[in-house]
This record gives C-alpha cells, sequence and structure tokens, in this order.
C-alpha cells in the first residue's frame, strides 16, 4: 500500500474515504460476533483423543502457470477442514 | 414345535403369505438365527423400574449431590456411586481391532410405536404413577411420596447406556452465566436486560451418541509451488506478478478417534441460522471417560430431553466429523506448497465404530426474543464450566456504534486526503 502511495505521487489516492464504510461495517460484525457468537462451535478436530498413524501419499507436477496476478491457489480449502468436496465411494 | 402339532390346514381356505420366495431365501429363512441382543449389554442389572432404594437405610430419596458428583440419600446421608462404563463395559480399549458398527444397548434403533410414557407401580403403596420420558425419567408418587425410577431399556431411546452426572451446582452456573451477560452489557437489548434472571437457569441431561472409531481417510486435489514473483510496471503503479509448479496432490491418514460426540436430539442437531443451538455444540467436549452406568437417581431434580435420532441417522454425520479430523492431520505434510491446496476429493473408510448412548449434564438458561423468534441460550457445560451464550444484542445501538467509528475513520480519512492533496 506504501508503494502505491509514493507512486501515486503527492496526492493519497481516492480509495482511501473507503476506510469509513468498511470500518463501520467490520466494528458492527464484530461486535455481532462477539454477542451472539453465530460463528462459533464445538472444535472437535482439536478437542477429541485422536490418535493419527503417519501421513502417506505423494505429489506429481502436472501443469505450470507462468504468470498470475494470484497470490495463492484459488479456492485454498487446506485449513478449511469443515468444507466438503466431491465424496469417493 | 414339530411338523405333526399344527392343526390340519382346511384345503378350501385361500392361503397368501406374500409372493413366493427363492430358494436361497428359504435356505436362509431356515437357518435364521435368533435375534441378536445388543452388541454391548449395558443394562444396570442391580436395578429395576420402580424404586431406587438406599442400600444402607433403605429410602427412596435419593439424589444426585453435585459437589461430590455422588448419590446421596437424604434421610440416611449415605453416598455411593455408579461404576464407570469406560471400565465397566471395556470402552477405553481396542478401538484399532474395532471392525463393523458396534452398538450399545441404550443406543439401539428406536422404535416408532413406543410411547413415551411409561407407567410405573409404585412399590410403595401400589398406585399407578407415569413417568413422561420425554422429559424426565423420574417422578413422586403422589400418594405417598415415593421417589419411582426408569431404569431399564426401553425401545423409545429414553434410557442411555451411561449418564456423566452433574458437577457444577447451581450457584456456580448462575455465576458463571451473570459473568458472562455482564461482559455483554451494553449493546444487549434491553429488554433481555431487563428480563435477565440468571436463577432461572435450567439444569438438563441431554442426549449424545459417543462414538470411538477406526477409519482411513485419503484426499485428492491440487497445489502449487511458487516459483518466480516479479513487479511490472503499469502506468503509474506496479503489479506483481507470480509464477508457479501445479502438482496434483494425494495425502492418506489412518486415524482412531476416542469419544467423539455428537448430539442424539434432531432439535439440537439443527444448526441452521434460525436457531442458536451452535452454543449448546460449542461447550463441548465433556470427560465422557467418567461417566458411569445408568442409574436415574442420578437425574433427579433435573429434565432429560428423549434422543429420537438412531445410529443409521448420524452415521453421515460421523463420516463428515472423520473426514474434516483427517483433514486436520494431514495438514502439516503440506508445507511444501506455499501457494496453497486445493483438495477437490476424499474418501473416509471407516473400518469400525462403536456407538454409545449417554445423557450430558447442561446448565441452560434460555431467553425468547419476540420481536425476531428466536431463542437465544446461554449454555455451561456441567462438567468443565466452559460458557457460551448468545445475548439478543439492540440493534440501533450496534448501528450507532458502527456509524460513529465509521464517521471517525472517515474523517480522518479526508484530513490525509486534503492533508496530501
Amino acid at each position: 500500500m506504501i508503494d502505491v502511495v509514493v507512486m501515486a505521487g503527492d496526492s493519497a489516492p481516492v480509495w482511501i474515504l473507503a476506510a469509513g464504510p468498511a470500518g463501520a461495517a467490520a466494528t458492527y460484525w464484530a461486535l455481532y460476533r462477539y454477542y451472539r457468537n453465530t460463528d462459533k462451535s464445538h472444535a472437535y478436530e482439536r478437542d477429541t483423543i485422536i490418535e493419527a498413524q503417519q501421513v502417506t501419499g505423494g505429489q506429481e507436477k502436472v501443469d505450470h502457470v507462468s504468470r498470475t496476478r494470484k497470490s495463492s491457489i484459488d479456492g485454498d480449502n487446506s485449513s478449511k477442514h469443515r468444507q466438503r468436496v466431491q465424496r469417493l465411494r | 414345535m414339530t411338523q405333526d402339532a399344527q392343526p390340519p390346514r382346511d384345503p378350501d381356505a385361500p392361503v397368501f403369505d406374500g409372493p413366493p420366495l427363492s430358494l436361497e431365501e428359504e435356505l436362509a429363512a431356515a437357518r435364521a438365527e435368533p435375534e441378536p441382543g445388543p452388541d454391548i449389554d449395558t443394562v444396570n442389572a442391580e436395578l429395576a423400574d420402580g424404586i431406587n432404594r438406599c442400600p444402607k437405610c433403605g429410602s427412596t430419596d435419593v439424589q444426585l449431590r453435585a459437589s461430590t458428583g455422588m448419590l446421596v440419600c437424604l434421610f440416611c446421608r449415605h453416598q455411593w456411586q455408579e461404576d464407570r462404563v469406560e471400565e465397566e463395559f471395556g470402552l477405553g480399549v481396542g478401538i484399532e481391532e474395532l471392525d463393523g458398527t458396534v452398538i450399545a444397548g441404550g443406543a439401539g434403533t428406536i422404535a416408532a410405536d413406543v410411547a413415551d410414557q411409561v407407567t410405573l407401580t409404585c412399590g410403595g403403596c401400589g398406585a399407578e404413577v407415569v413417568v413422561d420420558t420425554a422429559h424426565a425419567m423420574n417422578a413422586r408418587c403422589h400418594w405417598c411420596r415415593h421417589t419411582l425410577n426408569i431404569n431399564q431399556q426401553t425401545p423409545n431411546g429414553a434410557v442411555p447406556d451411561a449418564v456423566l452426572p452433574f458437577r457444577l451446582t447451581h450457584a456456580e452456573a448462575v455465576e458463571r452465566i451473570r459473568e458472562f451477560a455482564s461482559k455483554r452489557r451494553l449493546f444487549a437489548h434491553p429488554r433481555f436486560k431487563k428480563e435477565f434472571v440468571p436463577e432461572n437457569v435450567l439444569g438438563v441431561y441431554l442426549p449424545y451418541l459417543v462414538i470411538d472409531a477406526r477409519a482411513e481417510t485419503t484426499y485428492v486435489g491440487k497445489g502449487e509451488v511458487q516459483t518466480r514473483r516479479w513487479t511490472e510496471k503499469s502506468g503509474d503503479n506496479t503489479v506483481t506478478y507470480y509464477a508457479a509448479d501445479v502438482y496434483q496432490v494425494q495425502r492418506s491418514v489412518g486415524l482412531t478417534v476416542d469419544d467423539l460426540t455428537i448430539e442424539g436430539a434432531a432439535d439440537r442437531r439443527d444448526f441452521d441460522g434460525s436457531t442458536t443451538n451452535n452454543i449448546i455444540n460449542t461447550i463441548l467436549p465433556f470427560d465422557t471417560k467418567n461417566a458411569v452406568k445408568w442409574n436415574s437417581s442420578y437425574l433427579v431434580g433435573f429434565t432429560s430431553e428423549k434422543r429420537d435420532l438412531d445410529v443409521d441417522d448420524l452415521h453421515p454425520v460421523m463420516e463428515e466429523q472423520l473426514l474434516s479430523i483427517g483433514r486436520s492431520q494431514v495438514e502439516g505434510s503440506l508445507g511444501q506448497f506455499d501457494r496453497g491446496v486445493r483438495w477437490e476429493a476424499e474418501q473416509v473408510d471407516v473400518g469400525g465404530s462403536r456407538w454409545v448412548s449417554m445423557y450430558l449434564p447442561v446448565w441452560l438458561y434460555s431467553y425468547y426474543q419476540e420481536n425476531t423468534q428466536t431463542l437465544h441460550y446461554i449454555a455451561v457445560n456441567a462438567r468443565t464450566g466452559e460458557t457460551m451464550g448468545s445475548v439478543p444484542v439492540s440493534q440501533w445501538r450496534l448501528i450507532t456504534a458502527a456509524l460513529t467509528v465509521g464517521t471517525f475513520l472517515e474523517g480522518i480519512a479526508g484530513a490525509i486526503l486534503v492533508a496530501t492533496a
């Protein structure tokens, strides 16, 4: 962000005015969640007695992306353990 | 009974007993074994329906003393407890060897035609007393004041395999609920604040199925490794670009879980946005290892909710939770994929599972918000003391706070713009 401000020259970018609405929405959500706790649930992935064997598996290079503006893979769900994907039977 | 003992059949009488069976089906029917009993028999053989007497003085005024977790006779103050099911039924061992679905006696299929009401004949005076097992497992005889108990497993899902007694007292629960709500006063709905009476908290035994399972999980997806990062000028700005190698990733992990706990009542398992059931879910886990053999005297003075979900209903839920657990286990092996991994397919193979039904203790404060028709809970885990709740909010106060912060930030942004113009 600082890079951009410097590159823009003398004046700050106009999108800085979005800070007001963004801050208002963030405040609303933070307070609402603190009171209603709608996002909470039992963390059974962590709070259950689990004995896991060694993780096995492999990887194989299948493609190369030579130029993209995205800093991470599309639809990264490696830490969204509860997001279900196609079930193999 | 032999063939000869049957009465001779009238040859003219119409006979129809369903479509003819194939030879294989007839052979299978002929070899049929008698109906099997439960995989784990958890009936407390020392107790029958009716009167639970103090082993020392014979009084029936028996209830749980939460501070010690033991049953106490209110007449002679004798204290005792039931055995832990963990050792009694061998629930903590052999998870690696589980094969197929093992169901304890109290977690069996609920029969649709069994009524919730059970009529007991009072052993003290002979009066008929009705116990509504949907909400309670005891009743007092209104004639002689003996306490009558439901101890035998009935196929209506009301009697579980085990019970985890309350440990937190009413006063401790009230204190925790008050503390939870007092941290959330400023933006709480004024009517909630006015009507807040934490002393009204109710002790409830809620039905759960506690599962040990052995499973193998497999995941397939794509992972990316960054190979290059550079910036290019675009007008006045610079833009960052990336190059990456894409990998087909596969991971498998075998795991066992001990005492995975799932709600056994459909009303509590409903987690859509219109309920606050997630609150009750959040106060899990319980120390289910300390659950004891069923004795309905533990429920005297508390209400209970009947189980209405079967193992078959909850098997998909268990599979989903095992998949999530497996995903969390393999996450640590993905470090090389610095641009992340997108799982696209997953598989769980449940080698074996063991299902035990339990009543677990919850202090529950509920508040019905009329204007939104929402039932808010503040729940306290009556073993660990973990407290979670949903407090109704005053929307206009929340919006005022949000607008204030927004206006303040907008002022700063405006000042920066003016200063740098």
